[in-house]
């Protein structure tokens, strides 16, 4: 059983635990402290109290009526120390919300910054300040605490290797993970006190920022305004996706848990003529071998590349070594995305809506295709090295025909 | 520590430019402000904004009306005077001016 202090925060009843009410008096007393003097005081204290009240608001619930005292030690954290005023060197240099300093006056300023990281719990958020699209690497890059400029070039980088599957990734999470609108949702989502290197870059962006002159100053506030409702705009049918969203993956559950056997069928094709059947089905095969072999011909360039720093026998001598990589990755997605997404489109033709079937199927056909081809080279290794030189004999003259063509082509238009 | 207090001294007496900034806007009471500069370097603290608040107030810079507020009391919403707006504007040319001398010392 512990006592408990009734008190009025600017016309409002709150319940404080003793000691609760103990923190609290003593901020409220350094803040008239270091308010003395100034013509306003009543006033300041007024909407701090307020501002207190506010804060207090949220630790409160139908089952929770009293305010303990870590949670008001919180609450402190975030109002700050007051400031006395100008010149009274009582300086206060923009620690964010979350700084431990409880009712200690200017001087915990300075050493609560460490204790903050450790105190400040951190969550994933989008982050629209800064943001290039909609805010997702800048959080991640907070989260991490490292530049955003690196979490982009990686996430452009997974694009490009994942085939395009980081940008799924990046759009889900567009739409999954929540906005810090709050400024109590903004210190979460850097849990840490800015260190030196992000403060001078987000300062060279505000000075860009800043640096718009008075005389544009309507005109900019204008188009600040349309920016800004547009924003809010699709913000609003955001969530509203989002919540969408929600609601269908809710379902897909909810399916997938009712059993398997009835599975999500939109339409069923009609029955084809046995012949048909066959032959959409040796298409579908075929096109399977296809990317099979497509697959292991670019793992053998890749590995060649690396082990010889030639593809094939052809040496790019004007292009780095990781020039070369994506121009294979991209190379190796642009011919084998079409064909899986053929395939893709044949799976109802060939199998009904059996999806089960089918992955099963295609990783027996495509470990059959691995085996056979293993099979190959261990048997004819030999002949495939020749015929590669012999392509790479032929090859050579015709790329160089292709080079000076090009060349006399470029300069012909100078 | 060193050089972060020396910055720390250098958004301090930003402090007043940003707030008048925020406020030429549109009205806004203090949490909006709060809300606006937590994302950034400026983030602070009420104990910080009010007595600068009710300063500038007292120079006449601002001004503010009391509004009903859906949740909870009435709320203070700040706008800027005809003087704070002149404040504002020298403010940005004296920025400017700043920032071109800088760019142009040094190497």
């Amino acid at each position: 059983m512990r006592p408990v202090i009734s008190v009025s925060l600017n016309g409002r009843a709150y319940q404080l635990e003793d000691d609760a009410h103990a923190a609290l008096a003593g901020y409220l007393e350094a803040a008239s402290r270091a308010l003395a003097g100034n013509p306003d005081q009543a006033e300041i204290l007024a909407d701090l109290e307020q501002a207190i009240a506010d804060k207090l608001q949220r630790c409160l619930g139908p089952h929770k009526t009293v305010i303990a005292r870590s949670e008001i030690e919180q609450v402190i954290q975030e109002m700050g120390p007051v400031d006395s005023g100008p010149g009274s060197g009582a300086a206060h240099d923009g620690v964010p919300p979350g700084a431990p300093s409880p009712g200690s006056g200017g001087a915990g300023a300075a050493t609560g910054a460490a204790q903050a990281g450790a105190a400040a719990p951190k969550r994933l958020y989008q982050i629209s300040d800064g943001a290039l699209l909609s805010g997702v690497c800048k959080g991640v890059a907070v989260y991490l605490d490292v530049d955003v400029t690196l979490v982009r070039a990686l996430f452009v980088v997974a694009a490009v290797l994942t085939g395009g599957l980081a940008i799924l990734v990046y759009i889900l999470l567009m739409f999954i993970v929540p906005y810090a609108n709050t400024p109590e949702e903004q210190a979460a989502a850097r849990g840490l006190p800015f260190n030196a290197r992000v403060l001078v870059e987000q300062a060279k962006l505000k000075a860009a920022q800043l640096a718009d002159v008075a005389a544009h100053a309507a005109m900019n506030n204008h188009s600040r305004e349309a920016r800004a409702q547009w924003k809010a705009e699709w913000r609003k049918a955001r969530a509203e996706w989002r919540q969408d969203w929600r609601r269908t993956r809710a379902q897909w559950r909810a399916q997938r848990w009712a059993g398997a056997a009835a599975g999500p069928i939109p339409t069923v094709p009609p029955p084809m003529p046995p012949l048909a059947h066959f032959i959409s089905g040796l298409i579908w095969a075929a096109l399977g071998l296809v990317v099979a072999l497509v697959t292991l011909g670019w793992l053998l360039a890749l590995f060649s590349l690396v082990t010889t720093g030639a593809v094939f026998g052809w040496i790019p001598h004007h292009l780095p070594l990781w020039a070369v990589v994506i121009a294979l990755i991209l190379i190796f997605q642009a011919v084998v995305w079409p064909l899986r997404a053929a395939r893709h489109g044949m799976i109802p033709r060939v199998y009904g809506y059996a999806y089960p079937w089918h992955s099963f199927l295609d990783g027996l056909v495509g470990l059959f295709v691995l085996l056979l081809v293993l099979w190959y080279l261990t048997h004819h290794g030999h002949d495939l090295q020749q015929t590669f030189d012999t392509l790479q004999q032929n090859a050579q003259p015709a790329w160089h025909q292709f080079l000076l063509a090009w060349q006399t082509l470029v300069h012909g238009w100078h | 520590m060193g050089e972060d207090s020396k910055l720390g001294a250098l958004r301090k007496g930003f402090l007043e430019f940003l707030v008048l900034r925020i406020i030429s806007g549109s009205t806004v009471y203090a949490a909006d402000i709060l809300k606006k500069m937590a994302a950034t370097d400026f983030a602070t603290q009420e104990g910080t904004l009010y007595p600068l608040l009710s300063r500038l107030r007292r120079e006449g810079l601002l001004d503010y009306q009391w509004q009903e507020s859906e949740a909870g009391p009435p709320r203070k919403y700040y706008r800027l005077t005809a003087a704070g707006q002149r404040q504002l504007t020298e403010f940005d040319a004296y920025w400017a001016h700043l920032n071109q001398t800088i760019d142009s010392m040094g190497s």
